[in-house]
């Protein structure tokens, strides 16, 4: 797939031309790059993918579905008419909602900036009018009860209940872990509140990463949550943030964690690092690792369990923005992989496009099923005939391994934004981009964060 | 592969409509999505056509499929 990016200028944030270099890198592999000039700030040269595979058959097309309500009118372009606007090419999967912008961690990187110090937290109503906003734009998508760190709200159950009662039938919690690992009983708390999911920050299994990461070590808080979750029947999907030096060397060790734990632990959902919010220094480019080296780890540290064959572009988001795969988790603790790259009946040559929406529509339904506990939401394990088994093993015990590729003021590709499906969810109660919403220029100025304590104007 | 035998799948009273020969059960190979299940299946013993019931189909089988299909 050939196409021209735009983006944006890392000192300004204005929308600038761009464009994709491959080079030959010197194992051999080809190199992307986004590069890109502002007439003011001067030129811009940032790796994108270090293949194989290559960018270039890293493709799934989608034909475009406008949000069904778009919020803003199509004005200055992208990244600058977010709402989302009527120019946006995919529907919401994943509404990630801020519920506070404290935390109790400082980590030296984070996305949201968050420390001791924020803003006040918004009010219950204020969350009841988000949560009603996004259902009118997109409808009762899955939803990410994020932050800043959610559990500093002693009223978090409580808002877990009120997006149920709202309807939406996937909630989601972002959290470090550090108090479910440290609060006996708050996780099932959690669960009786009608949590289905935890999103835990889980950067390996060995503390110096966490002390390098996260500013402390964390590993047994981080194990004790993993225990608490499984214990309320909430799924845990791991996520990782993956640092070049710092962890890419622990990716395998993440994934035979991930197995032990099944079915407590439904994925591992690797985050090459991002540099927008808060980061120490502007980022060179062996600060970065994407998402083919990730697979490559993925291979090398599983010793081939893993393969980098085995992955997916997907369906919902745009196809260079992640990579998927799902594997049964066998009785003897072993990997076997479930998903493919073709059905039987189907045609030779590149993929033909889907429509966006239908990829939407299945990201939704998988991630429901597959990152909520098998208890809720997969039919038991019982006597039966081998195929029945099979089902009932199947459902309960796959694993998803997923990476996903958040962009800053360096990398970010505006085809890749328009494509996006996970979106913030404002304090004006619009809808953003992820990557939009946390855009930061290199002096750290936000774009949209901080900055949307305009009227709910639809 | 051991067979896997499901209670969906009787040949009895069944007959191949081509050949006019009564069914005979007989270890198939389904193929899905890299999967292979060997099953025992209703068959014709002059043309080895396979039949599925509609129990079948509709049931164990789907929910096979959706769980080797990618989101």
């Amino acid at each position: 797939m050939t196409r021209e990016p735009r983006s944006v200028c890392p000192v300004c944030l204005a929308p600038i031309p761009a464009r994709h270099e491959t080079v030959t890198s010197e194992t051999g592999g080809h190199e992307t790059l986004l590069v890109k000039e502002c007439q003011d700030h001067g030129p811009f040269r940032t790796v994108v993918w270090r293949g194989p595979p290559d960018l270039a058959g890293w493709s799934r097309p989608k034909i475009p579905s406008q949000p069904r309500k778009p919020t803003t009118p199509v004005n200055r372009g992208c990244p600058l008419d977010c709402g989302l606007c009527a120019a946006h090419r995919q529907h919401t999967c994943t509404a990630v909602l801020d519920v506070t912008l404290r935390c109790d961690l400082g980590c030296p990187v984070c996305f949201a900036s968050s420390g001791a110090q924020a803003l006040p937290d918004p009010k219950p109503t204020d969350i009841g009018f988000l949560l009603d906003r996004v259902s009118e734009a997109s409808g009762f998508c899955n939803i990410q009860l994020s932050g800043g760190e959610p559990t500093m709200r002693d009223d978090l159950p409580g808002l877990i209940r009120l997006a149920r009662n709202k309807g939406f039938p996937f909630i989601q919690l972002n959290t470090n872990g550090v108090r479910i690992g440290s609060e006996p009983g708050y996780a099932a708390t959690l669960a009786e509140a009608g949590l289905d999911s935890v999103f835990l920050q889980f950067d390996g299994l060995d503390d110096t990463v966490y002390a390098s990461l996260r500013g402390r070590p964390l590993l047994e808080r981080k194990l004790a949550a993993v225990k608490a979750l499984a214990q309320s029947g909430i799924g845990v999907v791991l996520v990782p943030t993956v640092v070049p030096g710092v962890n890419d060397h622990a990716l395998g060790a993440i994934i035979r964690f991930a197995s032990a734990n099944s079915p407590a632990v439904r994925g591992v959902h690797f985050q090459p690092v991002s540099y927008f919010g808060r980061f120490p220094h502007t980022p060179g480019d062996e600060a970065r690792i994407t998402l083919p080296e990730v697979m490559r780890l993925l291979e090398a540290q599983t010793h081939g369990v893993l393969r980098v064959q085995d992955f997916l572009a997907p369906g919902c988001e745009h196809s260079h923005c992640s990579f998927h795969a799902n594997y049964l988790v066998t009785t003897d603790g072993g990997l076997t992989r479930l998903s493919a790259k073709e059905a039987c009946c189907a045609s030779p040559g590149p993929p033909l496009p889907r429509p966006a929406s239908e990829g939407a529509d299945k990201a939704k339904a998988f991630v429901k099923r597959q990152w909520a506990s098998p208890d809720r939401e997969l039919p038991m394990a019982g006597p039966g005939d081998d195929l029945d088994r099979f089902i009932a093993r199947t459902a309960a015990h796959t694993l998803a391994v997923s990476a996903m590729a958040f962009q800053d003021c360096w990398t970010l590709d505006l085809e890749r934004l328009k494509g996006c499906c996970i979106h913030a969810v404002s304090p004006d109660g619009r809808l953003i981009p992820f990557c939009a919403y946390n855009l930061t220029s290199q002096d750290g100025t936000t774009l949209y964060r901080g900055k949307c304590h305009g009227p709910a104007t639809p | 592969m051991s067979v896997i035998r499901v209670p969906e799948a009787d040949a009895a009273g069944w007959r191949c409509a081509a050949c006019d020969e009564p069914l005979v059960m007989r270890p198939v190979e389904l193929e899905y999505l890299d999967a292979l299940f060997n099953v025992e299946l209703p068959t014709c013993p002059q043309c080895n056509r396979v039949f599925i019931s509609e129990e079948l189909a509709l049931g164990k089988m789907h929910q096979v499929e959706q769980l080797l299909e990618d989101k």
